[in-house]
């Protein structure tokens, strides 16, 4: 076994020197160093805020592609299998449909209201984009009320259930970024270390990719039966 | 500064209570052995059900097996699924990516701990829950214990594409200084491979796994199964819709479980060989074409099963291609090993013995590609001894390599070389002896299915195969108790000798102190060139490690 080598006196020299491993630093090149103008570090050293925003795009990616299997389902049952009957979307969906989108634009405004100092008035169309997230859910509740008055239960017919299914898995990620909104108005965390606007970045990514996801399943259902 | 808390200014209050310091651990080399001892659990557990299959196989013990169990079909198939989840799930996916990703990617790439530190401990304790549930559907009735079965998937599906998350944006956003992606190690390479195709394909098995429940509980039929009242055409399309779903996610995942061990080969491989991993540029894009091509052959498996009849020449072509990225690793392996004078460490034992099941391994694979001979001339016992070897037995030799040479840095203790080669060399043989004549066995089985009974002999050719095969597993499950005692002894009994870079590696992880400090690293390392420095002098060693500035490797020349 090598004893101790001059690599564990350069290592002793070197924890000495503050700074990094001294000499020049290295060049950033296109790692965990300065990002873009976004790169948000904590003054005191810590974890990029960047993180956010790169975790809520993979998750995107994940969630879409969750997605996806249950749509080739549906496809392929539509196509291949026999059971298959014809299924009518309520019609409470488009105004569930309209408030989303809604919602969205409410969530843009107030981005915009942030950028320009505009705390209250952000504020107000935070709530706003909120309280307009719960009433598409409360409306998609509905709609499935609707259904079972009519007779049409999840297990009723192969389309029926799908909808059934990509209402839920919708509704269940929406509800998780309603929880993502009713944190940014309600907890503040340190500024230095994730600011307003970083926070609403990443929640209004979310927030409109589960907006362009629903508009894609009703399609779906819509065109599909 | 990718994420340095300075250690001067306010200490943080120590965490409190002892269930968030001793179980709900958030620190990335906690989690990382959680993982480690949930993988070894389950591959002794995995190991012992595989022994009670082939003593039942064998006629030993059957008796007291059925009468332990209700003799049916169900339990025998129970047994194998139960092994076979075990193995794929809590082995090949827990110990290389979840294990020694989570203690290693950190401190290879210069950071303090994973991007979501919360989510490595509830990823490790929803895989806990899998883990029970899932061999808590192995005592269950057959209809209780699919649906647990089920529930374990899902709940392993969420916690490993939380992991991918956490791997994805640490290894995106949390790299030190200078640490570019072409600086990279090979292990983090593919530990960031496969948490992206884990995204993907995780995703779909909860989604299958949510669509069958939804049949189970619900009352939908997205799967056949269907009251019997239901028309025969739904009966026969509907179960082939599940196989599908299915093995689009477990094709890919068997890459996915194999792309780590492919990382920490080829890194093992450069270190004792004391060469840089021959082009490397080119492994990565090895690793990202197998898990590419893994999305893509998901078909042949369903040969047999009445697809579209011109889908197996597709998938043919495609199983078959994925020999090209395949071949593309080989040849870098066999580059580096090249002209090099290689240290012949338990640890280097294992990699080469690693490239041997996979090349072996992965030879039969390309007759498997074939759907002609897939379907007519080879029975299942050729799948099975193919995939073992290429799957089940060289990852496990991956993960043991990576034990070995990782062991000094996690425990401050070596352990015992001369034991573990003895280990080395009576397991490489005996998974030779278990797992090769399966494939003689394949192909006996099927040519004489069709053949008049004059040919009796070759039946009992096969029967004389099976008891080999049976007495090579008995033996080989007992030698896998020598490494245990090695494991344990080294672990409670040898001293503690606190050796920072035995192997004399290059990457971050062999300078700091053995086992790691909570933080890793006193202040952010800055890193100047890639992994691979090995070969010229330097200081009297033979290598240059990552962290050293140029100016000091003048100096110091």
């Amino acid at each position: 076994m090598p004893g101790p080598s001059v690599l564990d006196e350069l290592e002793l020299i070197l924890a000495d020197i503050r700074g990094g491993g001294g000499g020049q630093p290295p060049d950033r090149g296109d790692g965990g160093g300065d990002g873009g103008g976004n790169n948000k570090r904590p003054s005191h050293g810590g974890p990029p805020a960047r993180r956010y925003s790169t975790a809520i795009v993979f998750a995107m990616i994940s969630i879409l592609m969750f997605f996806m299997a249950m749509v080739a389902a549906f496809l392929v049952l539509r196509t291949t299998s026999s059971l298959w009957v014809k299924f009518h979307v309520p019609r409470i969906l488009w105004a569930n449909t309209a408030v989303l989108i809604l919602s969205s634009v409410t969530l843009e405004a107030a981005k915009k209201r942030l950028a320009e100092n505009n705390t209250p008035q952000f504020e107000r169309l935070w709530w706003l984009t909120t309280t307009l997230g719960f009433l598409f859910l409360a409306g998609q509740l509905v709609a499935w009320r609707i259904l079972v008055g009519e007779g049409v239960y999840v297990g009723s017919t192969l389309a029926s259930g799908f909808f059934y299914v990509f209402t839920a898995a919708h509704g269940a990620h929406l509800l998780g970024g309603l929880g993502a909104l009713v944190y940014g108005a309600v907890r503040r965390p340190d500024p230095s270390r994730l600011s307003r606007a970083a926070i609403a970045d990443v929640v209004s990514y979310y927030w409109h990719f589960m907006d362009g996801l629903w508009l894609f399943l009703l399609a779906m259902l819509y065109f599909g039966s | 500064m990718a994420g340095f808390e300075k250690s001067d200014g306010e200490a943080r209050p120590p965490r409190s209570g002892f269930l968030s310091r001793h179980v709900f651990r958030c620190g990335h080399k906690a989690v990382g052995l959680q993982y480690l001892w949930l993988a070894l659990f389950s591959v002794f557990l995995g190991m012992s059900l595989s022994l009670l299959m082939r003593l039942h196989l064998a006629g030993i013990f059957s008796s007291h097996f059925l009468h332990w169990s209700d003799a049916t079909p169900e339990r025998y198939a129970a047994l194998t699924v139960l092994h076979g989840s075990l193995m794929v799930f809590f082995v090949l996916t827990a110990a290389p990516q979840f294990g020694f990703g989570y203690y290693f990617l950190p401190l290879q790439i210069g950071s303090q701990n994973m991007a979501f530190p919360a989510l490595s401990a509830l990823s490790f304790w929803m895989t806990f829950v899998a883990l029970v549930g899932m061999t808590a559907s192995f005592f269950s009735t057959p209809e209780a214990g699919l649906l647990l079965w089920l529930c374990g998937a899902a709940i392993f599906s969420l916690a490993a594409l939380l992991s991918a998350l956490n791997f994805s944006v640490t290894v995106v956003d949390l790299r030190a200084r200078g640490m570019i992606l072409a600086r990279l190690p090979l292990t983090v390479w593919s530990w960031f491979i496969t948490a992206i195709l884990s995204l993907l394909i995780f995703s779909i098995l909860l989604a299958s796994c949510a669509l069958l429940l939804s049949d189970c509980f619900a009352g939908t039929r997205f799967f056949g199964l269907a009251p019997a009242a239901s028309a025969d055409v739904a009966r026969r399309t509907l179960p082939a819709v599940w196989q599908r779903w299915f093995w689009f996610f477990a094709q890919a995942e068997v890459y996915v479980a194999m792309l780590p061990c492919f990382g920490i080969v080829s890194h093992l491989l450069s270190v004792f060989s004391r060469k840089p991993v021959w082009k490397e540029r080119m492994a990565v894009l090895a690793f990202c074409g197998v898990g590419l091509f893994g999305f893509c052959v998901w078909g042949y498996h369903m040969f047999s099963r009445g697809l579209n009849p011109n889908s197996p020449l597709v998938f043919s072509l495609l199983a078959s291609s994925l020999g090209i990225p395949a071949a593309f690793l080989i040849a870098s392996w066999l580059g580096t090993l090249w002209n090099a004078k290689p240290q012949l460490t338990t640890s280097m034992l294992f990699a080469l013995g690693f490239v041997s099941l996979f090349l072996s391994g992965g030879m039969t694979g390309i007759f498997l590609s074939r759907a002609e001979l897939a379907d007519a001339a080879i029975t299942n016992d050729f799948v099975t001894g193919h995939f073992h070897l290429v799957m089940g037995v060289a990852a496990t030799f991956a993960v043991l390599a990576g034990l070995f040479f990782w062991f000094p840095k996690m425990f401050g203790r070596k352990l015992n070389e001369r034991l573990g080669k003895i280990h080395f060399w009576l397991t490489f043989a005996g998974v030779y002896c278990v797992f090769m004549p399966m494939h003689w066995i394949g192909l006996l089985e099927r040519g004489s299915g069709s053949a008049p009974a004059s040919l009796a002999l070759d039946t009992n050719g096969a029967t004389g195969l099976r008891e080999f095969i049976t007495a090579a597993t008995l033996v080989t499950v007992a030698a896998q108790l020598l490494f245990l005692a090695n494991f344990v002894w080294s672990l409670f009994g040898s001293r503690k000798i606190s050796l920072k870079n035995p192997w004399r590696g290059t990457t971050l992880e062999w300078f700091v102190s053995s086992p790691p400090a909570e933080t890793n690293f006193q202040q952010e390392p800055a890193v100047y060139r890639g992994a691979y420095e090995f070969g010229s002098p330097f200081a009297g060693e033979d290598f240059i490690p990552q962290h050293l500035a140029p100016e000091l490797v003048a100096k110091y020349r």
